[in-house]
């Protein structure tokens, strides 16, 4: 399999999943504004710090209120992790691989990447936030089922794998930083509305009833934090991503620099009692993680995708 | 029993709702599939037969499913137009195009002997050029031909052939001959449309299939891969073979994927492919580099190798030539095989046949005039509006002036053209091109065509069963082009004498 093919698949699946990551973020900060007084409300400026978009949006004109920010994250053209941009980049890495995808898939992701560009650098009005992100979320659903269904489990499928479980780990990872600096940064007023806060990063991460069954505990921050970063079970923790990854690669060649760079992540994150993580801690151990999964990023990189062969 | 009276009643007649044939007319035109109004050619029979039962409704629904089958199947071509590349689903008429295989049989046998002959007259011009000393062909035209190419001189790839895979186009005039309008010796392309225009015929026209003995075209892909795997420089049983295209904003993307998929080859882009210091040729794999022996290139000379022509391109491969020469990689077609195809040489295919053969050529060339010639460019000139003229490098129908169809303007611009520089026009009279009948609108009406057969040399020769026939949609038109709202048929050589 060529290195340029192994390379399309793997982002393909990357930023599928990142459109289908942000939005579900979008929603989900829509959806918790509905509930909370508004004083209390953490700014959506939040959200453009959760995708790292703030130097981005500071350079284009408006004020950050919310209709801006979420046109901004949701259409955007000259926004490069915007849910149009992650489109056309899926298309286009999916347009140069079509050959050895599933036919469906290639119509799947290309009418979806058109019912969004319709919308490009329009406002997406409350009233149809919901309807229309959820199509999105559904539509990225369908494309990764039919993907796993569909295709064959060989090498091309593990760098589509790969892709969508690093590009997981990474949002999981984001997400509940944001939320844990916001909850430093509460005022008192806010603080009944902590358990909200948490409840809607599961749901974020379609993880409410999913903690429900696996924890079986109220939701609290710690209980909360150790699901998310260390659960086997959950597809969506950063635990069970990396352990996709681990067992993508031990399906491939020249695996072993990476291999053993992902389980000695894992290694580390299995001795994290993650529940005792909280405030600069958790900062700090998300921070690390995050490198840990770009130099993964990096180490699929170098290995498979764009190595330099040299003889 | 004789002598009743009684005669028995008669059967009751449905009334023929069928197509009738009496109300196509080609006019003054050859027509492939009718001799004469309402009546067929020997071997068109089945088919006149067949639609003659059909009502328009019918003909026009089965055209109706053979558009939708091309759509869910994906076949698509791409056209460059306002700054974008457009996917267009490949048009294709249903009514296929027949000749009768004791005709085709000849043509065959004349194609082989002209590829046979333009491959040795390549060989001859990049090592002894004894052609020239001869004086048969003009020096100054070879080496002032941009598609001379100094850097292949003295070598000597496999089988000495050079155009492995050559697509000649084909045309009858009004008298019924075919001649060889041009030769494509570098990167010619249809094939897959020839084979996906087969493929859908047989789910849209299965009946006739039954009823009649139509040569296959299917194995196209593997006499493909039989041929360039005889120039692998490494003997094994599995040599490494790779399609290589410029990429999928190419309008021959399609083919280039098609054809890798059914030879089960690598699809490479130039990055994908590396040169060692020791000249061979790797691909970036996710197992590390694999030597490749064939890389059967749809990239033009210009943008092979940076290293030897043009230096900005991104689309080749740093070192391919190199490798080339040393012999370590097949290279089909060989750089340098154009020098044989430029639209002037091809006047003087019928000399290259006799020099190096000793043969006349069993399919005539169209007659041609060059406009270097004073004399050939009076008679051009006077004569423009009967003429075709074309540029010497253009492909897809480009830059061309098509003389009865052409205002006063259009001539006066070529005329100036011309003049300015001879040596890149050559003209041809304007054929009466043969018709077919085509579905346009709901009915059946005549429509020019052309004929592109693929002919392989390696170690030995295959020449497909038939090609891709291309039609002129719009009335009167001669131009057959995809990319110019050509259209295309499917091709039946169909032995008469069997069934």
């Amino acid at each position: 399999m060529l290195s340029r093919v192994a390379e399309r698949l793997y982002w393909l699946a990357r930023y599928l999943e990142r459109t289908e990551d942000t939005a579900r973020l979008i929603l989900v900060w829509h959806q918790s504004a509905l509930d909370m007084p508004r004083s209390a409300q953490p700014g959506w400026d939040r959200l453009l710090e959760s995708l790292g978009a703030q130097s981005a949006f500071a350079q284009l004109p408006g004020a950050a209120n919310e209709k801006n920010i979420v046109s901004f994250v949701f259409s955007e053209r000259g926004n490069p992790s915007s849910i149009i941009s992650s489109l056309t980049a899926a298309r286009e890495n999916m347009r140069t691989t079509r050959e050895i995808m599933p036919s469906e898939t290639w119509v799947q992701v290309n009418s979806l990447y058109l019912s969004v560009a319709r919308r490009s650098n329009k406002p997406l009005p409350k009233g149809s936030r919901h309807s229309v992100l959820n199509g999105v979320i559904n539509t990225c659903q369908q494309i990764a089922g039919n993907l796993s269904g569909t295709m064959n489990h060989d090498a091309a499928y593990q760098f589509v794998r790969m892709g969508s479980a690093l590009e997981r780990a990474d949002m999981t990872t984001r997400i509940i930083d944001v939320a844990s600096a916001d909850l430093a940064s509460m005022s008192d007023e806010g603080l009944p509305y902590q358990n909200m806060l948490w409840i809607s990063v599961l749901r974020s991460l379609s993880a409410y009833q999913s903690y429900r069954l696996g924890v079986r505990a109220r939701v609290n921050p710690a209980d909360v934090v150790e699901f998310l970063l260390a659960s086997n079970e959950f597809p969506r923790a950063l635990g069970y991503c990396l352990r996709e990854v681990e067992a993508s690669m031990k399906l491939l060649p020249r695996r072993n620099r990476a291999l053993k760079m992902v389980r000695s992540v894992l290694a580390e994150l299995d001795a994290t009692d993650c529940s005792e993580l909280a405030g600069d801690d958790l900062h700090q151990f998300i921070d690390d993680m995050q490198l840990h999964l770009q130099s993964i990023g990096a180490a699929i990189s170098e290995t498979w995708l764009s190595p330099d062969h040299k003889l | 029993m004789t002598g009743s009276r009684i005669k028995a009643p008669t059967p009751y007649q449905r009334p023929n709702t069928g197509y009738d044939w009496n109300e196509y007319d080609p006019g003054g035109f050859y027509d492939e599939i009718i001799s004469s109004p309402g009546n067929a050619r020997a071997a068109s029979r089945g088919l006149v037969a067949y639609i003659r039962k059909m009502s328009a409704k019918r003909l026009i629904s089965r055209q109706q499913a053979t558009d939708l089958a091309i759509k869910e199947m994906g076949i698509s071509f791409t056209v460059y137009s306002d700054g974008e590349n457009i996917d267009r689903a490949w048009p294709m008429d249903i009514i296929p195009r027949i000749i009768a295989l004791r005709e085709w049989q000849g043509l065959e046998a004349g194609l082989i002997q002209r590829l046979t002959a333009l491959n040795m007259f390549i060989d001859d011009i990049y090592n002894k050029q004894q052609i020239l000393k001869d004086g048969v062909v003009p020096k100054e035209l070879i080496l002032s031909s941009p598609d001379f190419l100094e850097a292949c001189m003295g070598a000597k790839p496999p089988h000495r052939v050079w155009s492995h895979i050559c697509g000649s186009d084909l045309v009858r005039d009004g008298d019924g001959t075919m001649y060889v309008l041009e030769d494509n010796l570098r990167v010619p392309s249809g094939v897959s449309y020839m084979l996906e225009n087969r493929a859908v015929s047989k789910r849209i026209l299965p009946q006739l299939f039954e009823n009649s003995a139509i040569q296959p075209v299917d194995d196209y892909p593997s006499q493909l891969f039989e041929m360039l795997a005889s120039l692998s420089p490494r003997k094994s049983d599995s040599p490494e073979i790779v399609v290589m295209t410029p990429g999928v904003f190419n309008s021959a993307y399609f083919e280039h994927a098609y054809l890798a998929q059914r030879m089960g080859a690598e699809l490479v882009e130039g990055p994908d492919l590396f040169v060692d210091k020791h000249d061979k040729v790797h691909m970036r794999t996710i197992r590390g580099l694999e030597q490749v022996d064939v890389v059967y290139r749809r990239v033009n000379d210009d943008f092979l190798d940076p290293e030897v022509f043009n230096p900005g391109s991104m689309l080749g491969t740093a070192g391919l030539f190199r490798a080339w020469r040393k012999g370590n990689v097949g290279l089909a077609n060989a750089p340098g095989s154009g020098v044989a195809d430029d639209k002037i040489i091809y006047t003087y295919v019928p000399a290259i046949i006799k020099y190096y053969l000793d043969q006349d050529p069993l399919i005539p060339n169209v007659p041609s005039f060059l406009c270097v010639n004073k004399q050939h460019q009076q008679h051009v000139l006077a004569n423009l509006e009967n003429m075709v003229v074309k540029p010497a490098n253009e492909s897809g129908g480009y830059g061309m002036l098509i003389g009865p169809a052409s205002t006063k303007k259009e001539r006066q611009e070529f005329t100036a053209l011309i003049k300015k520089n001879p040596r890149n026009y050559m003209a041809q009279p304007a054929l009466s091109l043969s018709t077919a009948p085509t579905l346009c609108g709901n009915s059946l009406q005549p429509r020019h065509l052309d004929l592109r057969p693929f002919v392989l040399q390696g170690k030995s020769h295959y020449v497909t069963a038939g090609g891709l026939t291309r039609v002129a949609l719009r009335k009167g038109s001669l131009v057959v082009n995809s990319s110019q709202g050509g259209g295309s048929k499917d091709t039946w050589i169909l032995d008469t004498e069997a069934s």
